[in-house]
């Protein structure tokens, strides 16, 4: 059988407007806009993340408007190797939701391992010194110890301060955790697009 | 969450527009502009207010449709009443359909069940013919890259005795214990003739104009048997019934030249079923609406519907808010008064241990029970499905033995296909009506979609999709698909 390199499927979660796409696009594409649009015509994004010097697939799912109303629904967060759960320093409401927005996953995505399934926890926005923070690095890192120990970065998407970083540590841990699960059997899905087989000789 | 900050009083306002007194102007008059007005009355609005159109039930027709709105531009706005998607056609954990379904509470130990969460029971589990139109339509859409999909292992046909693999090749039909029974060459003939049948070409006639002549006067052509026949109609062209033999030939023959398509593409049997359950298939088109802008919001119940002079509907109130629009698209059961019941469906679903006994340990196939075969008017289906679907924990089974409710004991109906199961470890049963919109829509702006009958797979359901286009638009859906054959 030949090695396959699984695609590692990552989602990004926290309440609109704390920067998650713009962390995915300074991610993918290495950009920044000050405007704000809440996101609609974007799912997932493709990108290889390199992980001891090999290329590991990244498809990362950005919410694209179902999330206002708590309506994302399991199909989204079905498969997902690692989550990444963003507030924004500067908005404490922000990061109150995260409880909910880690509880939502685990009941929905149902992984086998909810306690140590691979969360890592930004605090997006560091940049706005200028501006008082809500939420202080003590408070956010004491809420990641008291959920089992979830890794937690102050980013910013602004001024490229921890993205890489934070998708790499991602992928690392959901790269982990698919070598221990043993058990893990890919089944042998289909293209639905697929060439009709070789028309064979059915005499 | 943002809304939060702009209730102002939780009241209703009434019809003469009682505004608490005791804001100050400015503040009110920001409250009024944001209002939307319905026949004159302000109310708070719901999500945004002002929509193209507002789909209700997430159902897989819903969810096409509301996908296929968003993608033209329209503002849609999705409701559904359940905290879940899918509505009649979602897939739900064990615990959720005993729940559903029995009368009173069941323990669900773990050695017996397995973990309740590791099941995905569709509440109408259908299969998805391979070349048929649901994937025309998954390919139209491009929402095909947020499902996966597998193939279903085995297709049988109740015949005798006991359930026989419906053949995949013509060497496979001619060592069948099936094809013992019949006369093999005459066989071999027909489906030489059905395979070579193009509309277009009256070379491949053979001077039979299937347009007139009836699938009874083809099948009498080759001296078929009735074996042969009710293998033909029910496993391969897929009738429930056999009120086909009456209509044109041409029609079932494109039915056997799908199957035989399907089976091309997939070898194995012409079926595919996605991982997780059927419940994916709504949420990948509801995904899809919302990346081209549409709102959804769930566990939201509609408290009523609002009609404007001339008995349009242009809007709906939920939780004291509204939205409006120009049209409502929605499952019947959110209009009981202006649909009806057109069938009644009973469905029995089994958690089992081990495959069906005959089916080649199979950890997915059809059985199908040709009508003649249990002495009834339609057919009975059986579905297996397993943990290589991801619907059921290792080791575990789910079988739906269902079919249109002919008696007044349904239960009885099903009996034949439940003894075909081996060792039950736990059923419930349950009977729908099928519900049907009483009109098109036009007049009062409410498009219902149909209820899932009791086929077991989507050809109906796509064919409702088109329907409900066509009624909405009064123009054809044209399907676009990538053509597999143009890729590379
Ligand atoms: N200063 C600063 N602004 C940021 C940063 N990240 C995002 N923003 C700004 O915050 C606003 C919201 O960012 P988005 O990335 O759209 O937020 P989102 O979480 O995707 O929002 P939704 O799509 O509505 O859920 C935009 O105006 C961004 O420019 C950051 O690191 N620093
Ligand atoms: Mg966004």
């Amino acid at each position: 059988m030949p090695e396959r390199t699984k695609l590692l499927k990552v989602i990004i979660l926290g309440e609109s407007g704390v920067g998650k796409t713009s962390i995915l696009e300074r991610y993918v594409r290495h950009s920044f806009s000050q405007q704000y649009k809440a996101t609609i015509g974007a799912d997932f994004l493709s990108m290889d993340v390199i992980i001891d010097d090999k290329p590991v697939p990244l498809q990362i799912w950005d919410t694209a408007g179902q999330e206002r109303y708590q309506s994302l629904g399991a199909a989204f967060y079905r498969g997902a190797d690692g989550v990444l759960l963003v507030y924004d320093v500067t908005d404490a409401r922000s990061f109150e939701g995260l409880d909910a927005w880690r509880q939502e996953f685990i009941v929905s995505a149902n992984p086998r391992d909810p306690d140590t399934f691979p969360f890592v926890v930004l605090g997006n926005k560091i940049d706005l010194i200028s501006r008082p923070r809500a939420v202080s690095q003590k408070k956010a890192q004491q809420w990641c110890l008291q959920k089992g120990g979830l890794t937690h970065f102050e980013t910013s998407a602004a001024d490229n301060i921890n993205i890489d970083l934070a998708f790499e540590t991602v992928a690392r841990s959901a790269v982990k955790r698919g070598e221990e699960e043993e058990e893990f059997i890919l089944p042998e899905t289909v293209e639905i697009n697929r060439k009709p087989a070789e028309e064979q000789c059915n005499c | 969450m943002m809304e939060e900050d702009e209730i102002v009083d939780g009241g209703d306002l009434g019809a003469d527009g009682a505004v608490g007194d005791n804001s100050n102007a400015m503040d009110e008059l920001t409250e009024t502009m944001k209002k939307v007005n319905v026949n004159g009355v302000p109310y708070e609005p719901l999500a945004d207010g002002e929509y193209d159109a507002i789909v209700l039930g997430t159902g897989l027709t819903e969810c096409v449709i509301s996908g296929i709105l968003s993608v033209a531009g329209l503002k849609v706005l999705h409701a559904d009443k359940n905290e879940y998607y899918g509505g009649q056609s979602a897939s739900v954990s064990l615990e959720q359909l005993f729940d559903k379904f029995k009368e009173s509470k069941v323990e669900l130990p773990k050695d017996v069940y397995g973990s309740s969460r590791d099941y995905n029971i569709d509440l109408i589990p259908k299969f998805i013919i391979g070349n048929g139109d649901l994937v025309r339509l998954l390919l139209h859409c491009d929402v095909a890259k947020y499902l996966e999909f597998r193939v279903v292992e085995g297709s049988f046909v109740y015949s005798g005795s006991r359930p026989h693999k419906v053949p995949v090749t013509a060497r496979e039909a001619m060592t069948s214990g099936l094809l013992g029974l019949w006369e093999k060459n005459r066989c071999r003939q027909f489906f030489s003739y059905v395979n070579g049948y193009n509309p277009d070409d009256p070379e491949a006639h053979e001077k039979k104009d299937l347009k007139k002549m009836t699938m009874r006067e083809l099948f009498k052509y080759y001296a078929l048997q009735a074996e042969t026949i009710e293998f033909v109609g029910h496993a391969l062209a897929l009738y429930t019934d056999d009120t086909y033999l009456d209509k044109p030939a041409e029609v079932t023959v494109k039915k056997i030249q799908l199957y035989a398509n399907s089976l091309l593409r997939f070898t194995k049997s012409p079926y595919l079923y996605p991982l997780y359950g059927l419940g994916e298939l709504p949420q990948a088109f509801a995904r899809l609406s919302a990346v081209h802008g549409g709102t959804f919001m769930l566990n939201t119940p509609i408290d009523e519907i609002l009609y404007n002079g001339s008995e349009q509907a242009i809007g709906i109130k939920s939780d004291g808010k509204v939205a409006t629009c120009k049209y409502i698209v929605a499952a019947p059961e959110y209009f009981r008064e202006k649909s009806m019941p057109v069938a009644k469906v009973v469905r029995c679903y089994c958690i089992l241990a081990e495959p069906p006994p005959h089916t080649r340990e199979s950890g997915s196939c059809q059985i199908v029970i040709p009508a003649a075969q249990a002495k009834r008017q339609t057919d009975i289906y059986v579905l297996v499905l397993s943990a290589d679907h991801k619907v059921t924990p290792g080791g575990r089974y789910v079988a739906l033995v269902s079919t249109t409710v002919e008696t007044d004991n349904p239960a009885v109906e099903i009996q034949f296909g439940l003894n075909l199961l081996g060792h039950i470890i736990d059923k419930v049963v349950t009977v729908d009506d099928v519900l049907a919109p009483r009109s098109s829509g036009n007049d009062d702006k409410v498009f219902l979609s149909r209820g899932y009958d009791a086929t077991t797979h989507f050809q109906t359901t796509s064919a409702d999709v088109f329907d409900l286009y066509k009624r909405i638009f009064g123009q054809n859906l044209e399907i676009q698909t990538k053509n597999a054959s143009t890729e590379e």
